[in-house]
């Protein structure tokens, strides 16, 4: 077991470096530096930045030297604990995603919940009413969130948040609270603005939870033991919920470490359209900005999150099912 | 296993149903959507341009000054000076539009980051130009400085300052804060690298100087009379707010900035300071510690300062305390004592916001393709729909890259005179109006509106501007593009082909150029043109602008009512004039005095000629020479006006009812910095 | 029939068996058909459409959809009332009123634009249409304009060509790369594996949005419509190859241990038999599921690039754009008719992942 995770460690070492290198290029790939927005910021503020101007920055931004070195200075600085600041915020990176972090976890897990609390009892239904009329609309209902194009979707609850319910547009806060320090009354009002988006997250990740759900059930239900309990003559409820259903969660327990970074990555479109102060937003104008060190720290915050989040969950899988120790090697 | 027979039928109808439901409902909301709102008319939309005045004559000064509440409270605990010593002997006076208002309240607004400067400077910074327009946006008038007087045939011109004026963290406001921006901001190499051209007439640089305490004068080798203009524009010396972030502006606060200066602080100790603060070089550190909207240490000399910085979810300014804006009635003003600007992660959200009446006063981002919407939640948002239409003949113009070289065919072509007017004359501009400005906007070429000074007369309004499709079919046929491939597009005479013309838009903008510029592709082909729609990233356009890569590109000319401050989108003026130049060799060779670049046709040479000499000469030969430049420009189409004197650029503007002092239409423009044109310090809440 | 039908089972082929299966999963037969729907509308776009897509007119924006009459006088003869729209000057809202008096008849088979039918043959009959008038008082529009005045049920069509066959093309690149590079990690084991699973883990670790805008961002922009498109095509199959790849090495070394397969060997197969003969079969049905249900990523993918301004660009029209061109509050307040472009795209995204689930089922047909 140890030798096991011993060698995942080394992995998930070896891929986050991978990870920081890759995000390192993609950053770079787009024509053009934070110089060039710069200078288009400038332009239309009515100022002019000269060749020479534009050199000189590109100097002080360490954007003239070659990739690599770029690249080094960055590992370097972040081995020290340090991001570097912002181009565009003209902070330091840490102080910039500060919060933002946070609420973005926050969203995730309201969505996570809600995906589950909805997914399970559904894939449960559908599994044991296999072929109903039951089974197709929830699994029709699964599918709509999954279909819907969620940006679309954000919108139309958004307007309609304001036409029926008067309620606050977007975002995560109401303007008193925007800037609050944390307390009782900023905490409910974050739960009041959770509802809409999580409700989006949570409906697109539905679908892909109650099929897993409702093959897994299949799967146990055919199993010689609960024919033996049914022919034991155990009441129905007591067949599927004593032993089936808690086996076929098993895996699904499992996948909580990288469910989350998914529903991270995926809240990026939807967190722009609500207007929620995450980082997807702040991601999205880092690199249109071309703003490095922000850029390049969120994608490798989110990559590692994904990389421990798929760590946990293999080591937990192993823990729960030792038959895949054997397999792995 | 196998499926129950007495399930399939239920589960096909229940399928069907769904689907069904879901085509009609999205139909039944189309049905909806049509009920009818009461609204108020184009007419009440677009009032009457009016606006506060500054009271210049000294004898109806107030005697006594009145401050707001919680400063008086400030110096009742001995927290403050009283406020006549804070506003000194000569404060800025200004009369309100309708009345004297009350103290209180809070601005709300929105912006969308950091990159969205102009938005909270707009609105809270005064302005801080030494001089400044009147609302007419037509009128120099004293601001910061109190008086102006042009000396020595236009070479001198001398500013006298306020008596007791202080900035904000209270120290004093004199002269020594002009000659340490001149000598040691502006003329140090490593914070300014290049000369500002507006420090500058004819090439050659002029000089700040000290005359005593109160009065500094700027010097020039040669006549500038333009100069009190370009104190007043958005120029590199248009006040501390705007430019201190580029080590411009005309003045900066000695007393803060020196130490952060290697002269006074010594290299050492600067490097050791710009080391503590992360800062990339003392360069970056100085201009950060420079920046209105991001250092909130930073003495200002604007009504309200910034609080909590642009570069955090709330950009918030507080009232100044040595604000030097007061009304007829001696009271310190501004009313509203803050503003508080909160970030929206989208324009989307800005505009349902402001659809939402969650803003007081918001004008910029909003988009006039919203404005029914506006419209429909007027009394539920208790706000008022205003639009003000810019005095800028284009809202949309269509510049041709006159100094292409990439392809000779295009290049030949775009330097053809009737080939750019038959262009001109292909565009139909009423459909485009009544598409993309809801018919609120002017069919017109490049000039401004007729009551701007430099209009060259009415008849240049609709010069190559009105849609005749038969006479710009004629003009290509005679300039020699009269081969037509099967499909009807013009051939080019190399043979090569198609003659296939690429516009470059950029997305995301006040206006949707891509939309407009897809809708002139078809109106292009009843004159067999082909159109090539290209949406680029803003930093492409510019990199393809640089390159001299562009062919057309769509913009606006905003700024271009007020000529001589605001050239960069009437003849090839700048390098990078925002994302589209009419010729970026042309602007080097107009920029280097003829050492760069190449030299232009004799028409636009002509142009430039007349611009460059206008600088020098006093305001009626100005004005003459202003109107022979709109009159080249509109005879030769260097520039495409499509549709102007409209309201797409920043001009729909919602605000809550209960404010007082609201103009019923602004001078929308860029110098203006409108709404700071209409006097926001006068603005209050009633209730 | 020599074979009762109970022992029909014993000696049909895997295929046929499949197919048995396949159709007792109504829903999925029922999705089969929608999808063919879709690939019908992709082949024949220009002639269910009956205006010219791009085609503008100011007098007609923003037009809500028009109601069609199907009998006249208790007979079969469709029609739509003539439309005069105007500006509202109080509300600047378009305004349309339909003329009761005035009936435009529907004809099918109408003349309209001049088109090549499959690519090939030239005509000008399209499905439905007025004869081929685009005057703004006497013509149809089924799902309404939009705010230039174009067609919208025509702009649908030409979409609904664009994106499917960028997820058709996608999911085929996808397919090879899952395949091959699934297929080698299956097969060989050991360091090929190692690499191929590592470079998944990478993939799968970052966030797609970053990735879409690095390698979008990245293509030249004087690229023509045509070449953005398929480049685009590729982007989105270069990260959707994992999913399928990981399918394809499942099966390998689930299937390696197979009894089949080791008395295949054992009685003496070459290597490439096993492989061709043996293990494919069974396989190729698994590959079809797997790629039916990544189609509607494909699909959701290019709507998403399109919001995002990386995607398909206007004067392009896909479902993307068409979407991304609804994505405003006037649109949601005023216009809503402009957002039906995603009814069809969750009827596609559903009904490819019916079709799946049921290929899926229906492929294993020994199982449950």
């Amino acid at each position: 077991m140890l030798t096991f995770i011993g060698r995942r460690v080394v992995l998930a070492i070896f891929t986050v470096w991978a990870i920081s290198v890759l995000a390192f290029a993609i950053i770079q790939l787009p024509p053009g530096d934070y110089v060039t927005s710069y200078i288009a910021q400038m332009a239309t503020m009515g100022s002019v930045v000269t060749d020479e101007e534009a050199q000189n920055l590109r100097i002080q931004y360490g954007l003239g030297r070659p990739i690599y070195v770029q690249y080094y200075k960055w590992v370097k600085l972040i081995a020290q604990g340090d991001f570097g600041m912002s181009m565009e915020w003209r902070r330091p990176v840490t102080e910039v995603i500060g919060e933002r972090l946070w609420l973005t976890v926050v969203v995730s897990v309201a969505a996570l919940i809600l995906t589950w609390a909805l997914a399970l009892p559904i894939g449960v239904y559908s599994a044991v009413r296999q072929y109903s009329v039951g089974d197709y609309l929830a699994t029709f209902v699964g599918f709509i969130g999954l279909a819907v194009p969620n940006f679309l979707l954000a919108l139309v609850l958004l307007y309609l948040g304001f036409v029926l319910f008067n309620a606050h547009i977007g975002g995560l806060f109401s303007p008193e609270f925007n800037d609050a320090p944390w307390s009782w009354a900023r905490v409910w009002d974050l739960l009041k603005h959770l509802p809409i988006p999580a409700l989006i997250l949570g409906l697109a990740g539905m679908a892909q939870q109650i099929r897993i759900m409702r093959a897994n059930l299949l799967d146990e239900l055919r199993k010689p033991y609960v024919v033996t309990a049914r022919s034991k003559g155990l009441p129905e409820p007591r067949v599927i919920t004593k032993y089936p259903v808690r086996v076929a969660l098993n895996p699904f327990a499992s996948t909580i470490g990288y469910t989350l970074p998914y529903i991270v990555s995926g809240s990026i479109i939807v967190s722009l359209v609500l207007g929620l102060p995450t980082v997807g937003p702040l991601l999205l104008k880092a690199l249109i900005a071309q703003d490095m060190f922000l850029a390049g720290t969120i994608v490798l915050l989110l990559g590692v999150m994904t990389v421990i989040g798929t760590l946990v969950s293999d080591v937990l899988l192993v823990w729960i099912d030792p038959r895949i120790r054997l397999e792995e090697t | 296993m196998t499926e129950p027979r007495w399930r399939r039928p239920h589960t096909r109808k229940f399928r069907s149903r769904l689907i069904a439901a879901l085509v009609v409902g999205a139909l039944g909301a189309v049905v909806a959507a049509g009920a009818l709102a009461q609204g108020v008319g184009k007419s009440s939309l677009i009032g009457k341009l009016e606006g506060p005045e500054v009271v210049t004559d000294s004898a109806k000064f107030p005697k006594t000054l009145k401050e707001a509440p919680q400063l008086a409270a400030l110096v009742k605990a001995g927290k403050l000076p009283p406020v006549a010593e804070r506003v000194g002997q000569d404060p800025l006076v200004i009369k309100p539009l309708h009345e004297i208002g009350k103290y209180g309240g809070t601005w709300r607004g929105g912006f969308t980051g950091p990159a969205d400067f102009w938005n909270g400077y707009r609105c809270c910074s005064g302005p801080d130009h030494l001089l400044f327009w009147d609302y007419t946006g037509d009128k120099v008038t004293p601001n910061i400085a109190k008086g102006y007087e042009m000396q020595d045939g236009g070479r001198t011109l001398v500013l006298q300052l306020r008596r007791g004026m202080k900035w904000s963290d209270g120290k004093p406001f004199t002269a020594d804060d002009f000659v340490f921006w001149f000598e040691d901001i502006y003329r140090n190499k490593d914070l300014v690298p290049t000369p500002a051209a507006a420090m500058a007439i004819n090439g050659k640089q002029g000089e700040v100087q000290k005359v005593d305490t109160y009065t500094v004068k700027f010097k020039f080798p040669e006549p500038y009379y333009l100069l009190p203009d370009v104190l007043a524009g958005s120029t590199q010396i248009g006040g501390h707010a705007q430019q201190g972030l580029n080590g411009m502006g005309g003045y900066a606060p000695a007393h803060y900035l020196k130490q952060f200066h290697p002269k006074y602080l010594g290299q050492a100790e600067l490097d050791k300071k710009v080391k503590e603060e992360k800062f990339d070089s003392w360069v970056r550190m100085f201009l950060f510690k420079n920046d209105w909207a991001k250092n909130s240490d930073l003495p200002v000399v604007t009504p309200w300062k910034t609080v909590t910085p642009s570069n955090t979810p709330t950009w918030t300014l507080e009232r100044n305390p040595y604000s030097v804006f007061v009304d007829p009635e001696g009271n310190q003003l501004p009313y509203i004592d803050r503003v508080v600007l909160t970030l929206a992660e989208n324009l989307e959200v800005i505009n349902l916001r402001a659809i939402a009446g969650e803003y007081d006063f918001q004008q910029r981002h909003l988009d006039l393709g919203k404005l029914p919407v506006f419209i429909e939640n007027q009394a539920k948002g208790a706000y008022k729909v205003h639009l003000d239409p810019g005095d800028y003949g284009g809202d949309m113009i269509i510049k041709f890259n006159l100094s292409y070289e990439a392809d000779p065919e295009i290049a030949k072509w775009m330097n053809t005179a009737d080939f750019r007017r038959a262009l001109a004359i292909g565009i139909d501009r009423d459909q485009i109006n009544e598409t993309f400005w809801l018919g609120t906007g002017t069919p017109s070429s490049v000039v401004p509106a007729d009551s701007n000074k430099y209009n060259p007369g009415p008849q240049y309004r609709k010069m190559w501007a009105t849609l005749d499709v038969k006479k710009a079919n004629e003009m290509l046929d005679k300039i020699g593009l009269a081969k037509k491939d099967a499909e009807g597009y013009r051939q080019r005479t190399d043979g090569k082909g198609r003659l296939r013309i690429e516009i470059m838009t950029l997305g995301g903008q006040f206006l949707q150029f891509t939309q407009i510029a897809e809708m002139i592709r078809e109106q292009w082909k009843k004159i067999g043109i082909d159109l090539v729609v290209q949406e680029v990233e803003r930093s492409l356009a510019i990199q393809r602008t640089i390159a001299n890569e562009q062919q057309l590109a769509a913009w606006n000319n905003d700024g271009s009512e007020h000529l001589f401050t605001f050239p960069t989108h009437v003849f090839p003026f700048d390098l990078i004039a925002v994302v589209a130049t009419s010729g970026p060799l042309y602007a080097k060779w107009f920029q280097s005095a003829g050492t760069q670049g190449k030299e232009p046709p004799p028409r636009l040479k002509e142009l430039m000629e007349k611009f460059k000499k206008a600088y020098g000469v006093p305001e009626k030969e100005r004005i003459a020479l202003g109107k022979e430049v709109w009159k080249i420009a509109a005879e030769e189409v260097f520039i495409i006006g499509v549709i102007g004197i409209g309201p797409a650029s920043m001009g729909v503007r919602v605000v809550k009812t209960n404010m007082g002092n609201i103009p019923s239409r602004q001078y929308n423009s860029p110098d203006g910095k409108t709404p700071t044109i209409s006097r926001p310090v006068t603005f209050f809440y009633k209730k | 029939m020599a074979v009762a039908p109970e022992q029909r089972v014993f000696v049909a082929s895997q295929w046929q068996l499949t197919w048995w299966r396949f159709r007792k999963h109504r829903v999925a037969v029922a999705s089969a058909v929608v999808v063919a729907g879709f690939y019908l509308a992709v082949l024949g776009a220009d002639f269910l459409a009956y205006a010219d897509p791009n085609a503008s007119e100011a007098q007609r924006g923003l037009m809500p959809p028009q109601r069609v009459y199907w009998f006249d006088d208790g007979k079969f003869g469709p029609y739509v009332h003539g439309v005069k729209g105007v500006r509202d000057p109080q509300t600047f809202k378009r305004v349309y009123r339909t003329d009761p008096s005035q009936k435009i008849p529907l004809r099918f088979f109408a003349q309209g634009f001049e088109y090549r039918f499959l690519g090939m043959i030239p005509t000008t009959r399209h499905l439905i249409g007025v004869g081929g008038s685009l005057d703004a008082t006497k013509t149809i529009f089924l799902l309404g304009t939009d705010v230039q005045g174009r067609d919208l049920w025509s702009r649908l069509m030409y979409g609904t060509r664009i994106s499917l066959t960028i997820g058709l093309l996608g999911v085929t690149m996808s397919l090879v790369l899952g395949v091959v590079l699934g297929g080698l990690s299956g097969f060989y084991g050991g360091i090929v594996d190692t690499l191929i699973q590592r470079t998944i883990e990478i993939l799968r670790s970052i966030p797609t949005i970053p990735l879409w805008m690095g390698l979008a961002a990245a293509l030249p922009r004087e690229w023509s419509i045509l070449q953005v498109y398929f480049a685009i095509t590729i982007i989105i199959s270069m990260l959707g190859w994992t999913e399928l790849a990981r399918v394809v090495r499942g099966r390998f070394l689930a299937m390696r241990e197979e009894d089949f397969v080791v008395s295949a060997r054992l009685v003496g197969c070459s290597q490439m038999r096993t492989i061709f003969v043996h293990m494919v079969p069974s396989f190729t049905s698994h590959i079809i599921a797997a790629t039916t249900l990544a189609l509607p990523a494909m699909i959701i993918s290019e709507t998403a690039l399109s919001f995002l301004g990386l995607g398909l660009r206007p004067p392009a029209i896909s479902w993307g754009v068409l979407l991304q061109q609804a994505q405003n509050v006037q649109t949601v307040a005023i216009s809503p008719w402009l957002m039906l472009p995603a009814v069809p795209v969750i009827i596609a995204v559903m009904a490819f992942n019916f079709l799946g689930d049921g290929l899926r089922d229906a492929a294993d047909p020994y199982g449950r």
